[in-house]
């Protein structure tokens, strides 16, 4: 079976200055992940590290590089979902966590719930001796000045979300060499959002589901037209009745424009190790490899690959 | 067909004089939610006021009479969806709060975003003028004592929590043919701080769309959001399966696949309803063409006719 990874980086209408650094970033994300598969890890390693890069990474807006709700405070949500079992675990509105994506995973191998929420999961995340960061080391100096610019909600999430000072989730997928899929989904959430604000991003078949009878998915765009569509879930449903990833991708994603006319980007994984990676936004950042090969991209139809380095 | 309205009190099963009460429970708020329509009210105006009687109805986990997290304090769980738009609002770990599923309303109609959590939520409420209540007002000597049995070492919450009526829910249609769905609780007996559920995740605690219709859940909410159980309901139901069969056949698969007991309301567009579930028991009412239906073990199906409003 081909081990694949795949990451993105956030859809949304990228500014150019930006460009070269989402693009690095992903595409060192998602070596990152295959490196894990190749040293015989699994796919849910595999996604772990890959969003953990990307959270590290101050150029997105998960982890370090977070942005700043309407306090001007960090929360954050993230999710992982391994294939095998259904096993999922999510954190929502945590605070000074600089790996959310590894707290969702603690979620799920060290509790028998699904979602802790807010100052219940920074207890969890005290109580297993998870390391702490103040709120100012996850914050940038861009992202304070952006914050002060937009302090007033009144221009709302929609206008915000569309104009290019918007960032988003970041998100991977993976299938290991035993057929696995995982996937795991880690973001700051909307600028200026509301205190307590839960995206989609923490919301199990909204900002990720795996399933290895179907696949693996990330979602990334608009938070609340996601959740109205349970994105994830809906791909994964359009793949159940044997459609392809990137059929299944854009079908649910032209339905999510139509219906609730929300703009985003998701990244697929087939347990046979077929994988999309689509968005109707104007860009998102994405890199996908297996074999030899890295794949990138950022613009609309935009597919360059690479020979892997050795 | 139309109008119809179904509720739930929850999956799990109880002792006899319990049921008979709680049957008397969701039959009251049937009624109300069917009066509602009948006056030409709306499906989202109906799920509302009938699951705003069951969380006043200290016998069941919403509201008064939730059960306490580890700690001896509540923590709710709620969730409303239109499926007119797909709108929808929840709020999840809601503390003080003497209708959450009012909350989630407002939330919808209210913000530009789905879930807010926490105190995130209360902040909220309080800039809505909706009163805080004392924790002591939601709490019963009931829920007390179940506590405190399951903190002794070898208890078991999660088997303990099918001996009492879980979650309230209901669906609706009404005359013009719009659905909706509302879904309430107190969560998971002894769970920890900021634990959340399915019920305040659109897709697993409920899910509502014109084109397909709409659900409510109950039972043990990690096992439903691993399936997604409202979305997968109606993906069956997409796929041409009546409402009675789809819910069957989720409920089956929650059970193969995640070893999950729960129940569901489902209506299609058409006024098909349908009350199943895969616990001992759930009770549950529905109300159509002046006729009162309700149950609560499985086969059970009694009905009386609604003449006189009460």
């Amino acid at each position: 079976m081909p081990a694949v990874v795949v990451v993105h980086g956030g859809a949304w209408s990228v500014p150019d200055k930006l460009a070269k650094a989402v693009v690095d970033g992903v595409k060192m994300a998602a070596l990152d992940g295959f490196s894990v598969l190749e040293r015989g890890g699994s796919a849910l390693d595999a996604v772990e590290a890959a969003v953990r890069n990307l959270e590290d990474n101050v150029t997105f807006n998960a982890g370090h590089g977070a942005v700043l709700n309407a306090d001007g405070d960090v929360e954050l949500d993230a999710i992982i979902m391994d294939g095998r079992t259904l096993g999922s675990g999510a954190v929502s509105s945590v605070k000074n966590i600089p790996n959310p994506v590894s707290l969702a995973r603690a979620v799920m191998e060290k509790t028998p719930h699904l979602l802790l929420t807010s100052r219940g999961a920074n207890l969890f995340a005290e109580s297993i001796g998870m390391a702490t960061v103040p709120t100012d080391t996850l914050v940038t100096a861009n992202e304070r000045e952006k914050w002060e610019e937009h302090r007033s909600y009144v221009a709302g999430v929609t206008e915000d979300f569309n104009s290019k000072c918007a960032h988003d989730t970041v998100g991977a997928v993976a299938v290991d060499s035993a057929g696995n899929v995982a996937c795991a989904t880690s973001t700051g959430g909307i600028r200026n959002k509301m205190v307590g604000r839960v995206g989609d991003a923490a919301i199990i078949g909204c900002g990720g589901y795996a399933d290895n009878s179907s696949g693996a998915v990330s979602c990334t765009g608009h938070g609340e037209s996601i959740l109205k569509v349970t994105l994830a879930r809906l791909i994964l449903s359009h793949m159940e009745q044997g459609k392809s990833a990137a059929e299944s991708s854009q079908l649910a994603l032209q339905y999510m424009g139509k219906r609730v006319r929300g703009a985003g980007g998701v990244i697929v994984v087939s347990p046979s190790g077929q994988w999309a990676a689509e968005f109707t936004t104007v860009r998102m950042s994405w890199a996908a490899v297996a074999k030899d090969n890295l794949w990138y991209g950022l613009e609309s139809g935009e597919r360059f690959e690479e020979a892997l380095p050795h | 067909m139309l109008p119809v309205v179904v509720v739930h009190g929850g999956a799990g099963h109880c002792p006899k004089e319990r049921s008979e009460s709680a049957k008397k429970g969701v039959c009251a708020a049937a009624r109300a939610g069917y009066e509602v329509l009948r006056g030409g009210g709306g499906s989202m105006d109906a799920v509302v006021e009938a699951v705003t009687q069951l969380e006043n109805n200290s016998l069941f986990n919403a509201g008064c009479g939730s059960v306490l997290n580890i700690k001896g304090d509540v923590e709710m769980d709620a969730l409303v969806m239109d499926g007119q738009t797909l709108a929808s609002g929840a709020v999840a770990a809601v503390r003080n709060i003497a209708n959450p599923v009012q909350l989630s309303r407002l939330v919808m109609d209210k913000t530009s975003h789905v879930c807010l959590t926490a105190g995130g939520a209360q902040q909220f409420a309080e800039s809505m003028g909706v009163p805080l209540v004392q924790q002591e007002s939601l709490i019963t000597d009931y829920a007390r004592m179940r506590w405190r049995q399951n903190l002794a070492p070898e208890a078991n919450p999660v088997e303990c929590q099918m001996g009492k009526m879980g979650t309230v829910g209901a669906v609706a249609v009404d005359v013009h043919g719009n659905v909706a769905s509302a879904t309430s609780t107190g969560g998971i007996l002894n769970k920890m701080e900021g634990r959340v559920g399915d019920t305040p995740c659109v897709g697993c605690g409920g899910y509502a769309d014109n084109r397909v219709g709409a659900v409510s859940t109950t039972g043990y909410g990690e096992a439903i959001m691993k399936v997604t159980l409202a979305r997968l309901i109606l993906f069956h139901m997409e796929q041409g399966q009546s409402a009675e069969a789809a819910s069957d056949s989720a409920l089956a698969y929650m059970k193969s696949r995640v070893e999950g007991l729960g129940g569901v309301v489902t209506v299609d567009p058409q006024g098909h309803w349908a009350a199943r579930f895969s616990s001992a028991q759930m009770c549950w009412a529905a109300a159509q063409e002046d006729v009162l239906h309700y149950g609560v073990y499985a086969g059970e199906h009694l009905t009386e006719n609604i003449t006189t409003p009460q």
